[in-house]
């Protein structure tokens, strides 16, 4: 048991005989899910549509509760974490979509200081941390842009670093490149790549095989609910 | 804080409509309530101004008493005596207070010698036209029956007048109105919850994007509920506010202006005190109304 405690610590997310069914659905989108992924992973979730990567990430988000089996995220095992608590889990996990999900009416600056705003962050943090990450992401110089003054590339951009300027422990990345093209999409991996060496597990689902056979990252498959592979240095592998 | 300020400015702008239509409900149903809790309070004054006061008038015969017990022109010593004695053995009489047709006259005088035409009146009649009278104070003000029939079938007794009988159609309507009010104004505190769940499920709608990131970033329950709560407690003050107000108005222009000044010999009417007792009562209702249906709906469509 000791060791298991120990095992936990270098394990930002476990998945322990995880299964989920939704009400009213006979099948299960996952079942008996066991993973574990360390800190400082580079993971990619792949399999097609209905395989159940939704349901793995809104379950490390805790968006949902799993039907049976224990989720641990950053250390807290959701099922048991109860619901004021959960702002907290979600504070140390950055998530970036494939619709970006700006604010229209913000600018650049606006729509990263409102994520650290709303944690109730001081002005001299937001001031000192927004620059700095927008540097980071590449988008100095364009912090008092609107959104739809930028390109699909450097909203998504503008994305990621409102995931990371609370510098989360765990980085989500839902199909980031699914609605960019082939050159944008190698510039945000690369972005993603960076925030990954700075210590944060990055977990990214996604259809596009490009980027998952350039990255030579570890890669899950899910099929119906199922892992079905799990390597280390893998490539896309599979036609949809 | 300067962040939550900002939000609720836009959102008030946003919803300025919606919120002024908030406030009118909210404003017409707190008003509605404080005259049914004013109209409780008046109940309450000309309840104990009766208890307090004569419920029935035994007049003795004058010379020009037309009633059939007085065939024999103005009441005789001996039955005045008469009369005295059966109220003072009536297990009904508390006690009774006698006036002179001096004091009848004089206070006659005061009344009428307000107007013009009741100067006209005065000039006509001395104070022997008025007759001996007895103020007489019940047991128990509902039950005059008894003394009444008991003491108008007396000789020498001219007429025997009950001002509770004579005014009470008047506050049986007062009584009735009161609950009229009552029950609209429940009618319309439901319409002002509603309205309050309205406005913020367009609220949570129209924010729904700000919100999802507030809620994927961290931000607490309260910082998400925050400006739906103050936006509510913002038009609840302001309803409480107009509504306040309007009793002042209403205090001002009917109860001082009209009631205690023209009906000042009906009942003792209610006061400014009565007034900010119940101003005090609609402020804790408007807020409770705002507040309470603000965080259920916020907890129900913000999902926080």
């Amino acid at each position: 048991m000791s060791s298991g405690r120990l095992h936990i610590v270098g394990r930002v997310i476990r998945f322990d005989k995880v299964s989920k069914t939704y009400p009213g659905q006979k099948r299960p989108a996952l079942e008996s899910l066991d993973l574990e992924i360390a800190k400082g992973e580079f993971v990619f979730l792949v399999g097609s549509s209905g395989s159940g990567k939704s349901t793995f990430l809104r379950l490390v988000l805790r968006e949902t509760r799993p039907s049976t089996g224990r989720v641990h995220v950053a250390g807290k095992e959701i099922n048991r974490l109860s619901g004021w608590k959960v702002p907290k889990l979600r504070r140390q996990v950055g998530t970036v979509f494939q619709d970006f999900r700006l604010l229209p009416n913000k600018t650049v600056h606006e729509n990263v200081a409102f994520a650290l705003q709303v944690i109730g962050k001081s002005r001299s943090d937001i001031d000192a941390l927004v620059p700095e990450t927008l540097e980071m992401v590449g988008l100095e110089g364009k912090a008092h842009r609107m959104p739809d003054e930028l390109s699909g590339g450097e909203q998504q951009r503008v994305a990621i670093a409102r995931a990371f300027v609370n510098r989360p422990m765990i980085l989500i990345a839902d199909e980031p490149t699914g609605n960019l093209d082939p050159t944008t999409s190698v510039g945000i991996m690369k972005l993603l790549d960076r925030i990954n060496r700075t210590g944060t597990t990055v977990v990214m689902a996604t259809h596009d095989s490009s980027v998952v056979d350039q990255m030579r990252k570890r890669v899950i498959e899910l099929d119906d609910g199922r892992i079905v592979r799990d390597e280390a240095r893998g490539i896309y592998g599979y036609q949809s | 804080m300067r962040n939550i300020l900002s939000e609720l400015r836009a959102s008030l702008s946003r919803n300025t409509s919606m919120t002024i239509s908030l406030i009118v409900t909210m404003t017409v149903s707190l008003l509605l309530a404080a005259i049914g809790l004013l109209m409780q309070a008046q109940a309450e004054r000309t309840e104990q101004f009766f208890g307090d006061r004569l419920q029935l008038q035994v007049n003795l015969c004058t010379d020009n008493s037309p009633a059939a017990t007085c065939v024999g022109g103005a009441a005789t010593d001996q039955q005045r005596e008469a009369v005295q004695e059966a109220l003072s053995t009536n297990p009904e009489v508390r006690s009774f207070e006698v006036r002179t047709p001096a004091d009848n006259y004089e206070r006659a005088q005061e009344v009428l010698g307000q107007s013009e035409s009741g100067r006209q009146q005065l000039e006509t009649v001395g104070p022997e036209s008025f007759p001996e009278s007895y103020y007489v104070t019940l047991e128990d003000p509902q039950r005059f029956d008894g003394v009444v029939s008991q003491v108008s079938g007396m000789d020498g007794v001219g007429s025997v007048n009950s001002l509770r009988e004579l005014l009470g159609p008047l506050f049986e309507i007062l009584g009735n109105l009161q609950w009229v009010a009552i029950t609209i104004s429940v009618l319309l505190v439901v319409a002002a919850i509603l309205q309050v769940s309205n406005t913020i499920r367009m609220t949570a709608y129209a924010r729904r994007r700000e919100i999802g990131i507030m809620r994927l970033v961290g931000a607490s329950s309260w910082h998400i509920q925050l400006p739906f709560v103050l936006e509510s407690l913002l038009a609840a003050l302001i309803s409480a506010a107009l509504a306040a107000a309007g009793i002042a108005a209403f205090m001002y222009v009917v109860v001082y202006g009209y009631l205690r000044t023209t009906l000042d010999q009906l009942t003792t009417w209610i006061r400014w005190q009565d007034a900010a007792l119940v101003m005090g009562y609609t402020t804790v209702l408007a807020v409770l109304l705002a507040l309470i249906p603000t965080l259920v709906m916020t907890r129900k469509y913000l999902d926080v």
